[in-house]
């Protein structure tokens, strides 16, 4: 028996017994909807978070540091460490909590810089300025970083250099510009707002205050510290986009040489003055995984702790990955409940056409090929079940995917659910094996029949 | 030429043996007739499968056109069976949920044979049983003596050499049936193929060349009509 003709056969005999056929399906399709649309998923948040990672970090880029924290993508290691000079206490926003730090310093910047594959470094400026301000408009508070080529915010206006913001540029996030009084993002361009910075306490000032208080000279108030006002003009408008990590929305940038400025005017008599928690290079040509990752190598034998973009997408896909195996899991299960049904199914029908089966070999029809006829009729099944799911799934995701890109706030292109043709056949195929082998035993019985005893079946 | 040399069946071991058949012994000439008629229990439903390649024999061989059937392999038998043998049953055993071009398209299907070759040879059958004009209707709906013609059209599209016919008209009423034997003898003469019918009807078992009469796995009598020359 040709093979076309028992899958025509065997699809003339399910349609005979369309109740069952379809709910029988039906049981596999619930299995096929939850695996597509995890798949789908998957497929979405894995391309957002390229996406994410694709905005936020240079792939030539890695964070060098010198504390094995820096390396760590989990909970920091909480335990006691050894007394370092170049150990500084370095407190979480909020949190309440702080992890001491082992710090890059001026003298290691030098010797990374001379390192034949680095292209440039970066030192990370923690600058917290005090306020940021315009004639005739309120005081806010502001978070400044220095700019980062590789790291482009998206913009409303403005444009951004190749390289480094010039001299006193800055690029000011869409959210001050009514706040400074601007009349849009374009009226900003070019107009000037004062960042104001303080230099930590020094030692004259506090113990002249605490002099003071002790005198009753001040019964309030707090000791005198220097600050510095620094007019920057602005270049460009940032926005706050879906596919930048929460910050890059929100910070000023200024330039490298402003940045390092401003650093050190902040930190001038304070242990982290010249120091560093972590300091960004670029490695030449280090978009290849491969020289980045040798680059990563001398580092840390030289006693560095490194992470490279690549490390880090890692991190983020492990994350999505995990979240994804959970979910499918899911559909796995309801797919092997179905097995149960279609087993079931199977064995009805082979008793059902026993007569049949016996009429089929009667007539000389091979009991392989009689299994075949089964097992085609489970595999029908198994295609029916993957596409009502899949073609559910679909719907489902063409209905939702607009309403989920907004409630997520995604920006308009970005899909959480992202359909693949080629995933939904090899699941449809795979659920096809899967049927096919649940009508397995079924299909053997109907092979090993003795036609002489089915035929007699009443 | 269907040799039958000293066939025996037995069914169960030592003490359950039963016998179903014992030293069956005749010959069947080509594109003859033969009745194998006895009662319930007589052994000729036993007969018939062995004689089809359904079933195997205990002991003895069964020679159709020089080959030994008995000793085929399940391979070879099915093949036989496919390419040789036409069956007809008294309960039709149509396939209701199929039209009846697919009933007839079967024995096609099992042989390999396909496209237009298939379409006409499926017309053709169901033209000479007269139901070309039911050759997209159900099986379910045809009526006893339509469904019965239905099978003889499949039982005859492989142009097969011999064809079994088990109590053909046993379940249709005397003027259905006796329409259905014209038919079975028309396709013996035309088609020259032998045809062997198990029945217990006498009327039905005169009307054939050749009449085997079977009690207890035994033959009995074997009657022969003068007109046929052996």
């Amino acid at each position: 028996m040709r093979i076309t003709d028992t899958i025509a056969r065997a699809a003339r005999s399910l349609r005979q017994a369309k109740g069952r056929t379809i709910l029988t399906s039906l049981a596999i399709a619930v299995g096929a909807l939850t695996l597509t649309i995890t798949m789908a998923a998957g497929n979405g948040i894995r391309a957002y978070t390229d996406r994410l990672v694709a905005n936020n970090f240079d792939p030539s880029e890695s964070i060098v540091g010198r504390d094995k924290e820096i390396a760590n993508t989990g909970a920091p290691d909480g335990s006691p460490k050894e007394y370092d000079d170049s150990v500084t206490s370095l407190s979480f926003g909020g949190s309440g909590g702080s992890v001491q730090i082992k710090q890059v310093t001026d003298a290691d910047i030098l010797e990374i810089e001379k390192l034949p594959y680095v292209e440039s470094v970066r030192p990370n400026y923690q600058i917290s300025p005090r306020y940021v301000t315009r004639e005739g408009s309120k005081k806010y508070t502001l978070s400044l970083e220095a700019y980062n080529p590789g790291q482009k915010p998206e913009l409303v206006a403005g444009t951004l250099p190749a390289k480094d913001l010039a001299g006193d540029d800055v690029v000011l996030p869409e959210g001050y510009v009514s706040l400074l009084g601007f009349r849009d993002a374009k009226d900003a361009l070019g107009k000037t707002v004062t960042v104001t910075i303080q230099q930590p306490y020094s030692q004259e000032a506090l113990q002249e205050f605490v002099m003071k208080s002790l005198a009753g000279a001040v019964s309030e108030g707090q000791p005198i510290q220097n600050t510095e006002d620094i007019t920057l003009t602005i270049s460009a408008v940032s926005k706050k986009g879906a596919a930048s990590l929460s910050s890059a929305g929100l910070s000023l940038y200024v330039g490298s040489a402003k940045a390092k400025d401003m650093y050190d005017y902040t930190t001038k008599g304070t242990s982290q003055y010249g120091k560093y928690s972590y300091v960004s290079i670029r490695v030449k040509d280090g978009a290849d995984v491969t020289v980045a990752n040798r680059a990563k190598d001398d580092l840390q034998s030289r006693g560095y702790y490194v992470v490279t973009s690549q490390d880090i997408q890692k991190t983020i896909r492990q994350f999505v990955d995990i979240l994804q195996i959970l979910v499918a899991v899911f559909g796995v299960i309801t797919v092997i409940a179905s097995i149960f049904g279609i087993v079931n199914t199977m064995y009805i029908s082979v008793l059902e056409r026993t007569r049949e089966i016996g009429l089929m070999k009667a007539l000389g029809m091979r009991g392989r090929h009689v299994g075949w006829l089964f097992r085609i009729e489970a595999a029908w099944i198994g295609l029916l079940g993957g596409a009502i799911g899949s073609g559910l799934a679909l719907l489902i995701g063409t209905l939702i995917n607009p309403w989920l890109t907004k409630t997520l706030n995604l920006g308009s292109g970005n899909s959480i659910l992202i359909f693949d043709a080629w995933q939904i056949i090899g699941l449809i195929t795979a659920l096809i094996l899967v049927a096919i082998a649940a009508g397995w035993f079924p299909a053997r019985k109907a092979a090993r029949l003795d036609p002489i005893d089915a035929l007699r079946t009443e | 030429m269907i040799d039958v040399v000293e066939v025996g069946k037995v069914y169960g071991k030592k003490d359950q043996a039963f016998t179903a058949l014992a030293d069956v012994s005749f010959t069947v000439p080509d594109g003859a007739s033969v009745a194998i008629i006895g009662k319930s229990g007589s052994g000729k439903s036993t007969l018939m499968h062995i004689m089809s390649g359904l079933d195997h024999p205990t002991k003895g061989a069964i020679v159709v056109d020089s080959e030994d059937i008995s000793a085929l392999k399940r391979k070879a038998l099915d093949r036989f069976r496919a390419e040789k043998i036409g069956f007809i049953f008294q309960a039709f055993f149509v396939q209701a949920n199929e039209s009846c071009y697919h009933n007839v398209s079967l024995p096609l299907e099992i042989a390999r044979i396909g496209g237009n070759k298939r379409r006409t040879r499926i017309q053709a059958a169901l033209k000479q049983v007269e139901l070309a004009d039911k050759i997209d209707q159900k099986a379910k709906n045809l009526s006893g003596g339509q469904k019965q013609r239905l099978a003889i059209a499949r039982a005859i599209v492989n142009m097969p050499k011999i064809i079994f016919a088990d109590e053909p008209t046993g379940n249709l009423d005397s003027a259905t049936g006796e329409k259905i034997e014209k038919l079975l003898f028309d396709f013996n003469r035309k088609l020259g193929s032998t045809l062997v019918i198990v029945t217990h009807d006498d009327d039905l078992a005169a009307k054939c060349d050749m009449q085997i009469h079977m009690k207890d796995g035994r033959i009995t009598q074997i009657t022969k009509k003068k007109v046929v020359a052996s």
